[in-house]
């Protein structure tokens, strides 16, 4: 069986789906976890940024599983879009959904939307091609270094408050953050039901952890522009 | 003409064993080589269709819904009886027997019955082995409850679901022949007649339902598995397609229609609400194992049935029949609550209703045990009538349900035509007069499984066959006739449409031959009858095209056939000059209204045998001998 | 009351489908839906006008014939019931009522409101058994399921085939229908040697027939007259995941190689 042969199996590529979005949800909790950094201060941020960098071939292994989770993600989610549309060639004149949610049902354009906004992200902190002007070194000397070393480092801090204080920019990041929080309630709980874990006992909780998380991953990631925007962080800068 | 039944010489106990002995047998190489057409999908057709491909036979399947596992056998609720003896409660082969005889009101034949009770065991055997998910006890046991008409347990049933769930087994039994190409399935296909060639039944006329398309199949044999025709009452629990067409046109070709007034009357259905309705709801009969039969003592007491003090209440069963009490069996149960009726003491809007109170039974074993027992039946009695069970007592009402007349077949299943075989309700054989509950699935099963596929064998292996194709002029000139009755049909252009046909001869057949019938109204329903038919063949309207899918002239065909049906029925029922079972007739009845029987002279099965349209049909007799169980009233008192 | 219904109509499969609209006069609360339609159906009898075609048949919610799709709910507005037992008191007069016939690409509309539903049969065809002959059953008791596992088998098993969960699922999936097959016999002694072949089978077929796939919308259960759980899904998922790295995959492979 081929790496894509997967595709050929309703209910394997669904499995596809859920691991490789499994992969992808404990990414963004990390990263948000990570990104709460901001609020300790400009050198818990940078530090944390630089032991990242510092982690060399790991680093690119976990961008690999990251990048192959994401492309899997998507060309999988692409042909189950086409057959199921192929499914059900016409509608119903008057359709009124029972159960399913408005976060279900736009599974792939909340997705799609999602796609643009991380490659823009991936232009704007990554690739640093969108706002070159907000790219800074920091100098900076350890506290517990013996000697006088400076080093230097990229300095996270002042490019994150540089683009947020663009409000256009902010808004961008609010509804890219949004569209995923919109996306994981219906995904995470979606991910147990395929992979086969639905109990009466248990799934009800498991579908309310899966909104109150994504409520929670938006509520955090949201709050350090607008924190931007008022000012509460970066004032300094 | 005396019939024979050909049961085997013997003691009881051993005429099965020893027939199956004494049957020639068709090698495993050459039974390829035979192939039998089967009509319907029901419990007795789908089990009959997977046992004979099972054993090699090449087997046609013919259903006219769209899928076999629709067939009305799935809406069996009650359960399947069986003589296992598993609650320790003094059950036994002999018993069942026994109660199953005496139940059918001494007018079955005692060695078919003795055969049903001994293979009850199998099919319970064969059903739990395919996945029936029967109801359990906690160890993981089979559970059993009791049923209308039995003093012990012996009913398996799966919640309320039994029949579905049976039928499902046989169904999917029968399509993993259909996937081993064993079984050729043909649905949305209707048999129309019946092909005899040189007085041997050799194949069938269908319509396809789709299409219109008039076709002809040929074979060694022909199973009927065509169920009941229950529904020539217009109103009964019978599904909307239910018909007599495929075993009256068997009739008409000359096989023997046995006791086709033996009409059963299910005493616990939702009485009817207005003109509009098209069917009656069975609600199972389970629920007398608990529920209280009663109306109130005083004709005309208005008051809602919470509000009548006990000391106004009538428990007529209870008071009627105390030991059988509130399980008293079917024909004894509907004709009192028709004769509380008729007293003026029948409750709800039209006056055809008696109560069915769970109040004491929610009382001894709580909401929640009742809820677990009957809570899908209480849901669908407040999704029909709007009123809920829990609160006020179900109203009920007697409806037409199962017809143990059917056509005349010998001890192997086979009719007075070699080759046509008749299984299930669609044949007369094992209920006499009147039926057990949970006796049907058993009936058709045993059928299906464990006697058609012995049987059949041996009339293959004592027969010569000439091989026959579809270019046989026999087979040409009966799909000429059935297309020439189509195109009557198309052609008569009145006023009337088949539904309004059908219901006025409901309302004869429900009026005049229903739960009790009188000389006098039976000659009277014999001068309607005809008189409807002809307006039906001069002022009928059918729309549509008979090339297509068209809803009017499948309904049309089969009214037609019930129009004629009829008047079998009222010529058996003016005949059979006594009480039996469920054939109530007024004239003989004991003081206390119970059925009075005549074994002097009625201690037989009536065979008709069809003479014209219009022309009363020769009624042949055969001779019912009980031996092993002894001639008595039947009593439930 | 008086209601508006817009009734598709649809002379054959290949035909181009419309809406027509009747106005039913008196109708009375007591009659089910389908009485309704059979008030409607004589009179267009009566003007010579062709009937709307519609499958049905018990009329008690077992048979699973019926299927109409009313304002846009499989089976209509009352939750756990068949079209068949929905009747007319859950709508008030003055209704405007949208009839259509269940709508997927494995169910074509052969008339009117009457699909063909025959892929469920091939599906069953396809493993939805247990390969027992008869006569080669052991006795009943030998084979004890213990009650809880024989009350979930019945929960799955009760499915009555009329396709509702297709109807309502936007992606046209059969994953309730295959699942509470394939659970009923997973939740069985009986059915455990035939278990990892089934589902392979059973889905496969699935897909051959067209259906679409399970995007966890759930409609199916809601929709379902039976109330058959998604949890039968998941259970199918896994029964499925485990099949397919299993000997038995592997024999379905080499079988359709040679």
């Amino acid at each position: 069986m081929s790496l894509f042969g997967y595709l050929r199996s309703t209910i394997l590529s669904k499995v596809v789906m859920a691991i490789t979005g499994a992969v992808l949800v404990l990414y963004v909790i990390v990263h948000t976890a990570g990104n709460m950094l901001i609020f300790i201060g400009k050198d818990s941020l940078n530090s944390y940024s630089a032991f990242l960098h510092s982690l060399g071939p790991i680093l690119w292994i976990i961008r690999a599983v990251l990048i192959l989770s994401a492309i899997l993600h998507i060309i999988t989610s692409i042909k189950l879009k086409f057959e199921n549309l192929a499914a059900k060639p016409s509608k119903y004149a008057v359709k009124n959904y029972l159960k399913a949610k408005l976060s279900s049902r736009t599974m792939i354009w909340t997705g799609i939307m999602i796609l643009s906004f991380v490659v823009y992200h991936l232009l704007h902190f990554t690739f640093r091609t969108t706002n070159p002007q907000h790219y800074y070194p920091e100098f900076y000397q350890p506290h517990n270094a013996v000697s006088s070393i400076i080093i230097e480092r990229f300095d996270v801090y002042r490019m994150v408050v540089l683009g947020f204080q663009n409000p256009l920019i902010s808004i961008v990041y609010i509804v890219g953050v949004i569209l995923v929080g919109f996306h994981l309630d219906h995904a995470i709980q979606s991910m147990f039901q395929t992979l086969g874990y639905n109990q009466k006992h248990y799934f009800p909780t498991i579908q309310k952890c899966s909104t109150t998380l994504a409520i929670i991953i938006v509520l955090c990631l949201v709050s350090i522009p607008i924190s931007v925007l008022l000012g509460f962080i970066g004032g300094e800068i | 003409m005396i019939l024979d039944g050909k049961v085997p010489t013997g003691p009881i106990t051993e005429k099965w064993d020893k027939h199956r002995f004494e049957m020639k047998l068709v090698s495993p190489a050459n039974k390829r080589k035979y192939k039998i057409i089967i009509v319907g999908t029901g419990l007795a057709g789908a089990s009959a269709a997977a046992s004979l491909a099972e054993l090699g036979y090449q087997v046609e399947v013919f259903t006219y819904h769209d899928s076999p596992r629709r067939a009305h056998s799935i809406a069996a609720q009650g359960g399947i009886n069986a003589a296992k003896n598993y609650p320790n409660d003094g059950d036994s082969i002999w018993r069942l027997f026994y109660d199953t005889v005496k139940g059918g009101d001494f007018r079955a034949r005692e060695s078919n019955v003795y055969r049903l009770a001994q293979v009850s065991n199998n099919i319970i055997d064969q059903c739990v082995a395919q996945g029936v998910p029967f109801a359990r006890e906690y160890s993981g046991y089979l559970a059993n409850r009791s049923f209308g008409g039995a003093q012990l347990s012996r009913t398996f049933y799966a919640r309320g679901q039994t029949g579905q769930q049976l039928l499902l087994g046989a169904y999917s039994a029968m399509m993993r022949q259909v996937g081993l190409n064993k079984i050729v399935l043909h649905t949305k296909t209707e048999m129309l007649d019946l092909i005899v060639i040189n007085g041997i039944a050799r194949g069938v006329v269908t319509r396809n339902l789709l299409t219109g398309k008039i076709e002809s199949y040929v074979a060694d044999a022909v199973v009927l598995a065509t169920g009941g025709y229950s529904n020539v009452f217009y109103l009964s629990t019978n599904a909307q397609a239910c018909n007599v067409t495929a075993t009256y046109r068997a009739y008409k070709r000359g096989a023997f229609f046995a006791n086709p007034c033996f009409t059963q009357i299910h005493p616990t259905c939702i009485p009817q609400s207005g003109e509009h309705q098209s069917k009656l709801t069975l609600m199972s009969e389970s629920l007398r194992n608990d529920g209280r039969v009663w109306v109130p003592k005083n004709p005309g007491d208005k008051r809602k049935p919470t509000e009548i003090p006990e000391e106004d209440r009538d428990y007529y069963l209870e008071r009627m029949y105390p030991s059988y009490g509130n399980l008293a069996p079917r024909d004894i149960a509907s004709r009192a609550a028709k004769r509380v009726c008729d007293e003026g003491r029948g409750v709800g809007p039209t006056g055809n209703g008696v109560y069915l109170d769970f109040s004491d039974a929610i009382k001894r074993l709580g909401k929640k045990v009742i809820e677990e027992r009957y809570g899908n039946l209480f849901e669908m009695y407040e999704r029909i009538t709007g009123d809920n069970p829990y609160e006020t007592p179900m109203m009920i009402y007697p409806a037409p349900h199962y017809t143990m007349g059917g056509l005349w077949v010998d001890y192997n299943l086979m009719s007075n035509i070699p080759g046509l075989h008749v299984i299930g309700e669609a044949n007369f054989s094992d209920h006499g007069a009147n039926r057990l509950g949970a006796s049907a699935l058993m009936q058709g099963l045993a059928d299906g499984y464990f006697i058609l596929p012995y049987t059949i064998g041996h009339y293959f292996a004592t027969t010569k066959l000439e091989k026959v194709t579809t270019d046989h002029p026999e087979v040409k000139k009966c799909v000429q006739e059935v297309q020439e009755r189509i195109k009557k049909l198309m052609s008569i252009n009145g006023k009337k449409t088949p539904t309004q046909f059908h219901r006025e001869l409901g309302k004869i057949m429900w009026n005049y031959c229903g739960m009790s019938r009188n000389e006098e109204g039976l000659k009277k329903a014999l001068e309607l009858v005809p008189k409807l038919r002809d307006e039906f063949w001069s002022n009928l309207t059918i729309v549509g095209e008979e090339g297509d899918l068209n809803i009017v002239l499948e309904k049309a065909l089969r009214v037609a056939d019930f129009l004629e049906f009829a008047e079998l029925m009222l010529w058996d029922a003016l005949e059979r000059n006594e009480s039996c079972g469920g054939h109530f007739r007024e004239e003989h009845q004991y003081p206390d209204g119970e059925a009075k029987r005549d074994d002097e002279n009625f201690c037989h099965v009536a065979a008709w045998e069809y003479t014209g349209i219009g022309n009363k049909p020769i009624r042949h007799v055969e001779p019912l001998v009980f031996e092993y169980v002894p001639l008595t009233v039947r009593s439930y008192k | 009351m008086k209601l508006t219904l817009h009734i598709w109509r649809q002379k054959n499969t290949n035909a181009k489908g419309h809406f027509e609209t009747y106005i039913m006069d008196n109708v009375i609360e007591d009659m089910s839906f389908l009485e309704m339609l059979d008030v409607l159906n004589e009179r267009l009898i009566l003007e010579g006008k062709e009937p709307v075609a519609f499958d049905h048949d018990c009329r008690e919610g077992i048979c699973g014939a019926c299927s109409l799709t009313i304002n846009g709910i499989p089976h209509g507005p009352e939750k756990g019931t068949t079209t068949c037992q929905l009747h007319m008191r859950k709508f008030k007069d003055g209704d405007e009522i949208w009839i259509e016939p269940f709508r997927a690409r494995a169910f074509p509309v052969i008339k009117d409101l009457i699909v063909d539903r025959s892929a469920f049969d091939r599906i069953i065809q396809a493993g939805g058994f247990i390969s027992v002959n008869t006569g080669q059953a052991p006795e009943a008791n030998s084979i004890l399921v213990p009650k809880k596992n024989a009350d979930t088998a019945m929960d799955a098993a009760q499915c009555i085939g009329c396709g509702a969960c297709v109807a309502a699922c936007p992606n046209g999936a059969a994953m309730l229908f295959v699942a509470a097959k394939v659970s009923h016999f997973a939740y069985l002694p009986q059915g455990q040697p035939e278990r990892k072949l089934r589902v392979l089978k059973m889905v496969e077929q699935m897909q051959k027939d067209g259906f679409g796939n399970c995007s966890n919308y759930y409609e199916c259960e809601a929709a379902c007259p039976k109330q058959i759980s998604v949890k039968f899904i998941a259970l199918m998922n896994r029964d499925y995941l485990k099949a397919s790295f299993s000997d038995e995959k592997s024999e379905l492979i080499r079988n359709q190689l040679a």
